[in-house]
């Protein structure tokens, strides 16, 4: 591939585990020798984290196994944030490719949880969705899996997450366009607009 | 012993006629159910009458889902030409995202359309009291659940401390239309919106009223709901969706495994509108 030899530019992983539960599971699945080799083979500089309000002191200890420079670090660059308020677009958006700032296309890993699926899915960047299993209710599953299904992302388990690197590399090579275009099957739907329309009674 | 035989037999009459207006009130109020889903709205609305709509906006994903679908179908704001959002208490997230839905998106379309009204005048976001919070105890839920269902009949009213007057080109003092994706909020406004129209309908029965405030559009044409299952909901209704399928006017779901649910048999089932977000 072309990306080899272009080593100087960035390639950058976001991890996010949501503003409202903890994801101790990915956490520690991500900052593992494993993933960071994986990270480091597929030519990643960077790994972003967004770790969730109440896990800053689990980030810092797992970090510090890592420390820079270490073999087991595999010279990736990690940065880690709590949260943010207004939204996650701006760190998503340093995993889309953009040769004017010199970065190269990276990957989102994501919980399941439906604004960053639809975030990355509308950028365009390969995204791996790990659902959160100590979480009850769990429909997100489902959604992971379905979406799986029809070629949009990559379902895993938090202990395969490192597998999912590589996966995530097949799968930008056959990138979906985003919102899937609307086939024959689907005309026949009333549109929201409509739906609204007859629910207020207004002539057509 | 005259006297325990007495009180016995009253007993035993009050708790018949007691059984007989619970089993009637229940039966005519599962018909009213099944009547007002079975209506469609008459086309009574000429297409230039401006309208109210009201979004229930929710945590995190709910908000992003509902403000990701207004802005796929491109909401006229000529048409909706005003917008009330409800917001939970706390909820600072979901207030700054209508703010820059307002001021981003829609204005943005209404300066293309020529309209010089200023965005401020024609939006307001209200705040509610959230029905149970993450960690509530089950014993006090009820209570806070009750103080949050009286804040949105307030809303609903137009009475909460938030809102303004409408402008006077509305038709209804209340909101045309409620736009939901699910948040726990949206079950207290669609259950007060349909005990708002069961009033005023039963108010509509009476002869010799008019007590001012005389709206044009007749009950059941104010306050239609309609509900949009969350997009992450691929194969099982939401707890919320599963409360308000007999509720709402209209349960549109996003995927097609959940489409012709309905609440019991002869209610109005689910619609499959392919997926509605971006």
């Amino acid at each position: 591939m072309a990306i080899q030899d272009q080593n100087r530019l960035m390639k950058l992983c976001f991890v996010t585990v949501g503003a409202t539960a903890s994801f101790h599971l990915l956490l520690q699945a991500i900052l593992d020798d494993r993933f960071l080799a994986a990270l480091h083979e597929a030519n990643y500089t960077h790994l972003l984290v967004q770790y969730g309000k109440d896990s800053q002191a689990l980030f810092e200890e797992l970090l510090s196994k890592y420390p820079p420079g270490s073999p087991s670090r595999h010279s990736i660059e990690i940065d880690g944030f709590d949260f943010n308020h207004a939204g996650l677009d701006r760190e998503m958006r340093l995993a889309q490719a953009s040769l004017d700032e010199g970065r190269n296309g990276g990957l989102i890993i994501s919980h399941a949880g439906s604004g960053s699926i639809l975030g990355a899915l509308r950028l365009g960047v390969p995204l791996v969705v790990v659902p959160n299993i100590t979480l009850k209710d769990n429909h997100q599953v489902e959604l992971a899996r379905e979406l799986q299904k029809q070629g949009y992302v990559i379902a895993s388990g938090h202990q395969e997450v490192s597998v999912a690197v590589g996966r995530a590399e097949t799968l930008r090579a056959r990138m979906l366009a985003w919102p899937p275009v609307n086939g024959a099957s689907q005309k026949r739907h009333r549109t929201l607009e409509q739906v609204m329309s007859d629910e207020l009674g207004f002539l057509d | 012993m005259g006297l325990t035989q007495w009180l016995l037999r009253d007993l035993l009459w009050l708790c018949a006629i007691g059984c007989v207006v619970g089993v009637s009130a229940f039966t005519i109020f599962l018909y009213a159910l099944y009547t007002s889903q079975n209506t469609n709205i008459p086309k009574w609305r000429s297409k230039h009458t401006p309208a109210h709509l009201l979004v229930v906006l929710g945590s995190g994903g709910h908000t992003a889902e509902m403000f990701s679908m207004l802005r796929r179908m491109k909401l006229d704001p000529s048409r909706y030409a005003y917008r009330t959002y409800v917001v939970s208490s706390g909820d600072n997230f979901s207030a700054t995202k209508a703010v820059e839905f307002e001021t981003q998106y829609l204005n943005h379309v209404q300066k293309a359309t020529a309209t010089d009204r200023k965005p401020a005048e024609s939006y307001t976001i209200v705040t509610v009291p959230r029905a149970r919070r993450v960690h509530q105890s089950f014993l006090t839920a009820p209570f806070s659940t009750l103080r949050s269902f009286w804040a949105c009949l307030l809303v609903l009213r137009g009475q909460n401390a938030d809102q303004k007057r409408l402008p006077s080109s509305m038709v209804s003092s209340y909101p045309d239309a409620i736009l939901t994706n699910g948040p726990a909020t949206a079950v207290c406004i669609i259950l007060a919106a349909r005990l708002l129209r069961l009033y005023n309908f039963i108010q509509g029965l009476i002869p010799f009223k008019s007590l001012g405030g005389e709206d044009l559009a007749p009950a059941h044409y104010q306050l239609r709901t309609i509900f949009i299952e969350s997009w992450a909901r691929v194969t099982t209704l939401s707890l919320s969706g599963k409360i308000l399928l007999p509720f709402a006017d209209r349960f549109l779901v996003q995927w097609p495994g959940l489409e012709g649910k309905r609440a019991w048999k002869g209610m109005r089932k689910t619609e499959y509108v392919g997926m509605l977000v971006d």
